[in-house]
């Protein structure tokens, strides 16, 4: 099952891992704001951090528009996401967007 | 005359003493068709008490969502499935959330794992219908629905044990409210169960291939089809 949207972090160099240099709080929802949420509910900053922690890419659904789909937290347990939207409007303004 | 001697007595019918003079006949005692039926104590809760679930069981779990010790992928249906149907029974809390989203994962990631397990959750599933609890009934309806989309050929696999789980909608399949004009929230937040029932009905339809309907109607007489005309 290959990924739908995988993302090229390598201009990043993330040997130790990027900080970010701003967060901003997302107003609307949107997919990346999804894929936010999801990666906040399990522990992580976003994408960036778990790959770096984890050392491998987030399962996503083969569907568009392509949601992660499970994700390991740091205690080993594993979290499952729907295919479809799960962030609700009133949890929206609780995810952070990180600018690196 | 006696105030004795004017009292009715009370009478069953189609009995001899219906036939004198001053004896009142009452109807049948009620059959109980819509009481509600205590549940037994079910395998899940005492599979969860000794932690034999693959489940976390932490206080800081952010919103309605399981950790799992061991991914789903890996886990043996056949043990585990039926007894995540068995704690739909299950009305308490945490019991009743675990079971809940635990059947919904399990569903949602099963795949080709989830068609041969499904002669063993007819029972589980009969008997969260027959405790006639309003909530038990409204979950296990949706879960029939996201049970025959979980995978290939599972909604004809059940069409063979319609006449095990299609009575109990039968008997709830009127049980709407009329509010006249105004607004039935428990239909927004999909709790009313003659709606739930005519949403799964129609999903079962759809799903069960060439023999589902005359199986429905068979069993739900005032079901119509959704498919044809």
């Amino acid at each position: 099952m290959t990924s739908v949207a995988t993302k090229s972090y390598d201009h990043l160099g993330l040997g130790d891992g990027p900080k970010p240099k701003s967060m901003v709080r997302a107003k609307r929802w949107s997919e990346e704001v999804e894929n936010a949420f999801r990666f906040q509910t399990a522990g992580y900053r976003d994408e960036i951090e778990y790959k770096i922690i984890m050392k491998i890419e987030p399962e996503r659904w083969p569907v568009e528009p392509g949601y992660v789909k499970k994700l390991q937290r740091r205690d080993g347990t594993y979290y499952y996401y729907n295919r479809g939207r799960e962030c609700q409007d009133k949890e929206v303004h609780k995810i952070k967007l990180y600018q690196y | 005359m006696s105030a004795a001697a004017c009292q009715s007595l009370q009478a069953q019918g189609f009995t001899l003493k219906a036939y004198m003079k001053n004896s009142k006949v009452v109807g049948p005692p009620s059959a109980g068709a819509f009481a509600e039926r205590p549940a037994k104590p079910t395998a899940f809760r005492k599979f969860y008490e000794r932690g034999d679930f693959p489940i976390a069981l932490e206080h800081d779990t952010k919103g309605n969502r399981i950790a799992w010790k061991v991914e789903i992928e890996k886990l043996d249906y056949h043990h585990y499935l039926p007894l995540f149907f068995d704690g739909l029974c299950e009305t308490v809390h945490p019991y009743e959330f675990f079971a809940r989203q635990g059947v919904h994962d399990m569903l949602e990631h099963g795949g080709s794992k989830i068609l041969p397990v499904i002669p063993q959750l007819i029972i589980p599933i009969k008997n969260a219908l027959n405790t006639r609890k309003r909530p038990v009934i409204c979950t296990t309806l949706k879960v029939l629905q996201h049970l025959v989309v979980s995978g290939e050929m599972v909604g004809e696999a059940l069409v063979p044990y319609y006449r095990q789980i299609l009575p109990i909608l039968n008997i709830f399949k009127n049980s709407n409210r009329n509010s006249g004009d105004g607004i039935d929230y428990s239909q927004q937040k999909r709790e009313n169960i003659g709606d739930l029932i005519q949403e799964t009905l129609e999903a079962f339809e759809r799903h069960g291939g060439e023999d589902a309907f005359i199986n429905i109607k068979y069993m739900v007489p005032t079901y119509e089809s959704c498919m044809l005309n």
